[in-house]
């Protein structure tokens, strides 16, 4: 230890070094200042999972996209309906088989009078087998005033017009007499007063008259309001269905990898078996065989949640339960997958020899480590629900009508495809982007929350 | 391997069993009689019953199907003419012959198109190619099998009219390509996604680094190399893709009109035809468990590295 070697030896050490780094001054103890606490403070916040998590999808374009196209199918959904005049369950007798954005005979009547009055009532645009206003009184809200009338005959095939400016407000035209170009002739004026009478029915004026954009089907169904309430009936069976999964398999998957052992191997068995059952044979038994019961249930008790559940038909409810007895093998696969492998992670052991028990180790330590690959299960399980209740549908099995889920919708169209092949397409068309979309967000979920999952 | 495959054999027969057991408790548990109509009295009903065995205990009717079948007897409708024979029912007229053709036909549609599309997919990592086949890849497994078989029929049957629209007892080859496509597309994305994924991940081990430095072509590198380690994920896929197109033909033989089993489930079902019901079940569950068996052993064989103790986990 000469020499040359003496300057690189590990053991060699600047006495200088030592004096400037280890020497402890008594100044050293004091009080740090409010300079010296903020030169301690993190620059960064620190990010949460979630946050990255968001940070990661936001950056995936793909996701986005697919996760605005949802939006806007959620927007079509359950706002659309409010926002047009038509009604799923309801049949205009002379608007059958329109296509999109044809309008009957009546329709179009109505359509050339609408931009010279101020609001019509026209008997075509009514739902149900009504062509004409029976006798009676009627009263109409206008502008903040009130016309009341009595109509002391039945109005047939004629349109109710009101023209604030003109000198009688309040007239009737036969549709007869209305000319293609929208003048009319021969319009007998109603004598109206500002006090309607007793039980006198408010009638809606009409400002124009709104587009069938899909068409209407046989029974004059407007098929945009129809494909609307079925793109609501799947997206909620698809959610609910997910999370009838999330609850059975994830509770499921968690007993069986938490208690470990020969109840770990009794339940894998289970699940197991059911997995190898092909589950669409015995899905469609069930069905068939829940049907019934489920009606006289429906029926027989009026509890408040029965009838909500009665609400949603049988169909539906069978559906559920179906999801509840078999499609829940695969989250439980996950979730026993997921907690036998944090079980054995090197920080539940020190949390567990410092003295954690069981519920503090779920909560803090395996919860939250599972909680990725849960939600990307769940997020994957609505697409999948989507597809096996259209395919029910499809069957005939699913809702039932007047109800309709994009499956029944598809089925309804086939009958008529050679003549009306829109009716399958329109429906199909939106079945395919939410499930589309529903996927994309799927796979951004996956490689926003599991990033090690990434291909 | 022989005590593997005794093994499975046994538990795919006690699967088939359960079946057997879960669809004759559902059967029993749809209220009222498959013999009640308008006209029945109580009498008739129960002569039926008595004429069927549906008057014995459950447990005695259940054991008599299980034993029956293990005979090889399907017993006789209750709603065809007196005394049909369930076989007939299914097997006649080649309705079975036609649900199988139509499915092995998709099945190895999915595998033989699927594998090399998802070949070329990965073997053109990031071109355009792969980008085209990405996009019909992610769009087929969102299109269910009647939405496609629905925009075919109106763009090849309706508009077009290249094709039939109806099948029937698929007479030519025309008659074919709907139906096939409209069950296979699906699984033929699948397939590819699946094979493209496992190929690019074989590709990164380090076994093709050392054949790539060996010398060898990137052709035989795919070919021979990565593609046996990635077909391991696709052969286990096969299992689902075979239920998923017995299922799928319940919608393509009533699309399309075939008068094959599928329809006659459904049929059957809707009619409370308890043999018949009983039958298509166990036939279909057991193509269905039968395609597990062979995946899982072929599984073994593709890769000798899985331990043939038979413990999954």
């Amino acid at each position: 230890m000469s020499g040359k070697f003496a300057k690189f030896s590990p053991f060699h050490v600047d006495p200088e070094l030592i004096e400037g780094t280890f020497s402890l001054r008594p100044e050293d103890f004091d009080r740090a200042d409010e300079n010296e606490k903020a030169a301690m403070e993190q620059k960064r916040k620190s990010v949460s999972y979630w946050r990255d998590a968001w940070r990661r999808f936001r950056s995936n374009t793909v996701s986005m996209v697919a996760l605005g196209v949802f939006i806007a199918c959620l927007l079509f959904a359950f706002v659309g309906p409010a926002l047009i005049p038509y009604d799923y369950a309801d049949q205009y007798r002379s608007s059958q088989k329109l296509g999109p954005f044809e309008y009957s005979a009546g329709e179009a009547t109505a359509r050339s009078i609408a931009g010279s009055v101020d609001g019509f009532y026209a008997t075509a645009l009514q739902p149900g087998s009504l062509t004409s206003l029976p006798k009676g009184d009627y009263v109409i809200y206008h502008g903040g005033k009130t016309y009341a009338f009595t109509l002391d005959r039945a109005m047939e095939n004629a349109i109710l017009m009101l023209q604030t400016k003109a000198e009688n407000p309040l007239f009737i035209v036969s549709e007869s007499k209305i000319q293609k170009d929208g003048s009319w002739s021969d319009s007998k004026a109603i004598s109206y007063t500002d006090t309607p009478a007793d039980g006198a029915v408010e009638i809606r004026l009409s400002r124009n008259v709104f587009p069938h954009a899909f068409g209407t089907d046989s029974f004059g169904r407007d098929l945009m309001a129809r494909t609307m309430y079925g793109t609501r009936v799947s997206i909620i069976i698809g959610i609910m269905a997910a999370l009838i999964v999330l609850v059975i398999g994830a509770t499921y998957g968690a007993i069986s990898g938490l208690s470990g052992g020969a109840v770990d191997f009794v339940m894998m068995r289970i699940v197991e078996l059911i997995y190898s059952i092909p589950e669409v044979l015995v899905v469609l038994l069930l069905q068939v065989v829940l049907k019934d019961p489920l009606r006289a249930w429906f029926d027989s008790s009026d509890s408040a949640l029965v009838q909500s559940l009665s609400a949603l038909g049988a169909g539906i409810i069978s559906i559920f339960i179906t999801f509840a007895l078999l499609y829940w093998v695969t989250m439980a696969r996950i979730v026993r997958g997921q907690v036998l492998q944090l079980k054995q992670q090197e920080y539940v052991t020190a949390a567990t020899a410092l003295g954690a028990g069981n519920g503090r180790i779920i909560r803090r330590h395996l919860l939250p480590n599972c909680v990725g690959s849960v939600v990307i299960t769940t997020c994957l399980q609505i697409p999948s629900a989507i597809f096996l209740e259209s395919f029910l549908s499809f069957l005939g099995l699913g809702v039932s009508a007047p109800m309709a889920s994009l499956g029944s919708l598809c089925s309804d169209a086939l009958e008529t495809i050679t003549l009306y092949p829109y009716r399958l397409l329109l429906p199909s068309i939106v079945l395919t982007i939410v499930i589309l979309s529903l996927n994309l967000i799927g796979d951004g979920l996956r490689d926003s929350l599991d990033p090690r999952l990434k291909k | 391997m022989a005590v593997y495959v005794i093994k499975r054999i046994v538990v795919s027969i006690m699967t088939l069993l359960l079946i057997m057991c879960i669809t004759f408790l559902l059967m029993n548990a749809i209220p009222g009689s498959p013999f009640l109509t308008e006209k029945s009295t109580p009498e008739m009903i129960e002569r039926a019953n008595a004429k069927y065995g549906l008057d014995k205990p459950l447990y005695v009717q259940l054991f008599n199907y299980v034993k029956n079948y293990a005979r090889g007897d399907l017993g006789t409708s209750l709603k065809m003419q007196e005394g049909t024979s369930v076989s007939t029912i299914l097997f006649g007229q080649g309705k079975f012959e036609l649900s199988i053709k139509l499915g092995v036909i998709s099945l190895l549609l999915a595998v033989i198109v699927g594998i090399p599309l998802g070949c070329i997919a990965a073997y053109n990592r990031g071109k355009w190619v792969d980008g085209f086949l990405r996009v019909m890849t992610t769009v087929g497994v969102a299109v269910p099998t009647f939405v496609l078989a629905g925009l075919l029929l109106i763009g090849f049957a309706v508009n077009l009219h290249w094709l039939p629209t109806k099948s029937n007892s698929l007479p030519d080859f025309k008659s074919y390509v709907m139906p096939v496509i409209s069950l296979s597309f699906y699984y033929t994305c699948y397939v590819a996604k699946l094979t493209r994924t496992s190929m690019l991940d074989a590709i990164n081990q380090d076994y093709i680094r050392t054949a790539r430095a060996k010398g060898v072509k990137t052709r035989m590198l795919i070919l021979k190399h990565a593609l046996r380690n990635s077909l391991i994920p696709v052969i286990t896929y096969l299992g689902p893709v075979m239920a998923g197109i017995i299922t799928g033909s319940f919608v393509v033989e009533s699309t399309f009109s075939i008068p094959g089993l599928g329809k006659y489930f459904v049929q059957s079902v809707l009619n409370r035809d308890y043999p018949v019901i009983m039958a298509t079940t166990v036939i279909l569950s057991a193509l269905v468990i039968f395609m597990n068996l062979v995946v899982d052993i072929a599984y073994k064989i593709v890769d000798p590295r899985i331990t043939l103790t038979g413990k999954e986990d």
